[in-house]
């Protein structure tokens, strides 16, 4: 069984792997399904409106209806989705940062987030509730422990509860994969490979004889620098594109290597595969390339320009005016559907013991009880 | 079943008090002898056997029986009914043949078989008609003749297994005499020792001028510490004993086959999981690992720096070779099997379209 073959076994490459066009097209799918419900649900909510109003006096009904916003809802597109879920990834490192969780954990939420927001629309659930749900699965999941209560007054205005409310809906839409394969930890490999090998203390791999002779100058020096810049893009760049959703974290791992330092990762792939073999030596390269370039496209910049933030800032109004109504207090549907469950056991509760009165009755009968079907 | 019948029952069956040949009563003859053979079971008293087959073969004197007799086959009948007699003699002559043991079968169906068929050819041959006799016969013999070997092994190791229970017998009654013996001699023992501590006792009070409570007292426990002694020692002794009893009677007992070396367990049942992009080397040089390895407070937790080599480096190429919008693109489609890898991610990326859109339509509240 080969590298490849192991890492096809998991999650993240049997149902977190998705061409451009394929993940566009999900994309676009939930955006076009939650803007119908959105409108479906305001629809209903003024109907419910109109009827309870019909009996109360004119004045009244003036200033409910100044909630709803008037006329068609102006939903968002895809771009604009797009843009404020990469905002709110920034947010999440930056609350991250304040928590002073390790980069695992970031990363990890932040792919929740990305995952979670492919078949659900920012319309429908507000990412400000999915963020905190989302950064405390990953405290779980990278084993970096996080009380609740200390989680929730860490952040600041929010109860336990408002993490908690959407707990299963988020794992809903992880599809209860909570596996994350990061680059991080073959950056640490690749890297102590390249130091050995700078060292000459590895005998050159098999079949590259040729290509280890031809090896770069002032190697050391350079593993060393184009590590710590790979380790920055890593922690940045890679987790604000899409690159986990077209690449594997070998692939994006090596790009960041290929942004620090071109020759040296060139050269180390050339060591790996055999330019005989297929072509496959040349395909890695650019896939590589690729990747590279999808890296180097984002601004790693914590603080959005004068620019974007005025942009940003009109988006949010017109998410806040476009939110699913009948989604919105998450806590409170939590909560109703608790009781409600809840409440259905007790009429069961009821009916069980109704019967068994019952049964004990006709069993005092002369002929004993009725026979059950 | 009557056993020595030809005591007991005179009285009630008339026919074992005279001889059917020569008619002699016992009434005339108190010492009168009925004898039988194998051949034909017709009884005749001691004499007639005498008279007739002292000078060497000769025909069965009752009517219509004829058979060819022989002095030497005549015996006393063990059992008073003949018909008894008759089958357990066959049982006897069948059962030396038929003589496998239940741990040469496989299963115990087999082995109950194996037992219906031999009970039937003793049926056969006990209460068959003069043909199924025959056949029955014949299939004695044909199958002594095919499994001489077997038959003679089995008989071996029969007497050897009669052999062995005698010992053990033996051993048990020597152990059970030996201890007694022992327990004897403990018991005189001890009543030395008690007369010798009281002429102790007494001489000391006759000496010395010490309290002679004391003394008595003291005398007492001495007493009490010798036996308890003795009994710790004769109970190693028996143990010892035993243990080297159990030794002598296991020794033997069951032979077994050689077991069949079993191969080293596989966990992986097969895989091979040797990296094709690198060699993992024994160590390497990392600043970050230079402390772990040095101190002994990461290490003692079971920490194994090697681990750490092999996950980090397998991670470092697992997938470099995936590409995904390659592999990707023909996940929708049923009939490209070629780019799924393994048959997990075939079931996940059949049923994936239809996933997602449950989902879509899915809410949790």
């Amino acid at each position: 069984m080969s590298e490849d073959e192991r890492y096809r076994t998991s999650t993240q490459y049997r149902l977190w792997s998705y061409s451009p066009d394929s993940l566009l097209a999900l994309r676009s799918t939930t955006n076009r399904i939650a803007a119908e419900r959105v409108r479906e649900a305001v629809r209903r909510l003024r109907e419910a409106r109109a009827l309870s109003s019909a009996d109360t006096s004119e004045v009244e009904n003036g200033q409910s209806t100044s909630a709803i916003p008037e006329g068609e809802v102006d939903c968002l597109t895809v771009d604009e989705e797009l843009k404020l879920v990469a905002f709110y990834c920034r947010q999440t490192i930056q609350l991250g940062d304040h928590l002073k969780v390790p980069t695992e954990v970031k990363a990890t939420a932040i792919q929740y987030i990305k995952r979670f927001y492919i078949t659900n629309s920012l319309m429908t659930y507000h990412p400000a509730d999915i963020l905190k749900t989302a950064l405390f699965f990953a405290t779980k999941t990278e084993n970096h422990y996080f009380r609740l209560t200390k989680f929730a007054d860490a952040i600041g205005k929010t109860k336990p509860e408002d993490v908690l409310a959407s707990e299963f809906l988020l794992t809903q839409g992880l599809r209860f994969t909570f596996d994350v394969r990061h680059p991080f930890r073959a950056l640490e490999g690749a890297v102590m490979e390249l130091q050995a090998l700078s060292k000459g203390d590895i005998p050159p791999f098999h079949g590259a004889g040729a290509v280890i002779e031809a090896r770069p100058h002032n190697m050391e020096r350079r593993v060393k620098n184009a590590h710590g810049k790979a380790r920055e893009y890593l922690k940045s760049s890679a987790l604000l594109t899409d690159a986990y959703f077209h690449f594997t974290p070998s692939q994006i791992m090596m790009a960041a290597l290929m942004i620090a330092d071109k020759e040296l990762t060139e050269w180390y792939i050339k060591c790996k595969f055999s330019a005989a073999a297929g072509g496959l030596q040349q395909k890695v390269l650019a896939t590589l390339e690729k990747c590279a370039t999808m890296l180097k496209e984002v601004d790693t910049s914590s603080e959005p320009s004068t620019t974007e933030r005025k942009e940003l800032k009109a988006l949010a109004k017109k998410l806040n005016k476009c939110r699913n109504p009948e989604k919105m207090d998450l806590v409170g549907l939590q909560r109703a559907k608790r009781e409600g469950e809840e409440s259905v056991d007790e009429k069961i509760v009821k009916k069980r013991k109704l019967e068994r009165e019952q049964s004990a009755k006709e069993g005092e009968d002369l002929f004993g009880p009725a026979i059950k079907k | 079943m009557m056993r020595n019948g030809a005591s007991k029952a005179i009285d009630n069956n008339p026919s074992d008090d005279i001889c059917p040949v020569c008619k002699s009563n016992r009434y005339l003859n108190p010492s009168l002898q009925f004898l039988i053979n194998p051949e034909c079971y017709h009884k005749m008293c001691s004499t007639c056997v005498d008279r007739i087959f002292t000078s060497g073969p000769a025909s069965c004197p009752v009517p219509y029986c004829g058979k060819t007799l022989r002095k030497k086959g005549f015996h006393k009948a063990f059992f008073g009914d003949l018909k008894v007699e008759r089958e357990v003699d066959i049982r006897k002559r069948v059962g030396a043949v038929f003589n496998r043991r239940q741990d040469e079968f496989e299963t115990l169906l087999d082995w109950n078989n194996y037992l219906e068929e031999v009970e039937g050819l003793i049926f056969d041959l006990v209460e068959g008609t003069k043909e199924e006799k025959l056949k029955a016969e014949e299939r004695l013999k044909a199958y002594r003749e095919s499994n001489m070997g077997d038959i003679e092994e089995n008989r071996r190791a029969g007497l050897e297994q009669i052999e062995m229970e005698k010992q053990r017998e033996k051993a048990e009654k020597e152990a059970v005499r030996q201890r007694r013996l022992a327990a004897l001699r403990e018991e005189e023992e001890e009543k030395l020792d008690v007369a010798r501590s009281k002429r102790d006792v007494l001489e000391r009070l006759a000496n010395t001028d010490e309290d002679a409570n004391k003394i008595t007292q003291q005398a007492q426990k001495i007493i009490l510490k010798k036996s308890s002694a003795r009994r710790t020692l004769a109970e190693s002794v028996e143990s010892n004993g035993r243990a080297r009893d159990s030794g002598l009677t296991i020794r033997g007992l069951k032979k077994k086959e050689a077991p069949i070396a079993e191969k080293p367990y596989d966990p992986f049942g097969g895989v091979d999981l040797t990296p094709s992009r690198y060699v993992l080397q024994e160590d390497y040089d990392n600043e970050w690992l230079s402390n772990a390895k040095s101190d002994t407070r990461h290490m003692a937790g079971g920490y194994s720096l090697q681990e750490y080599y092999a996950r980090t480096l397998f991670e470092a190429f697992s997938g470099l070779g995936v590409f995904i919008e390659d592999e990707v693109a023909g996940r929708s489609l049923p009939a490209a099997p070629a780019s799924i890898g393994t048959a997990a991610a075939a079931e996940a990326s059949a049923a994936k379209v239809n996933i997602e859109y449950k989902m879509e339509l899915d809410d949790v509240f």
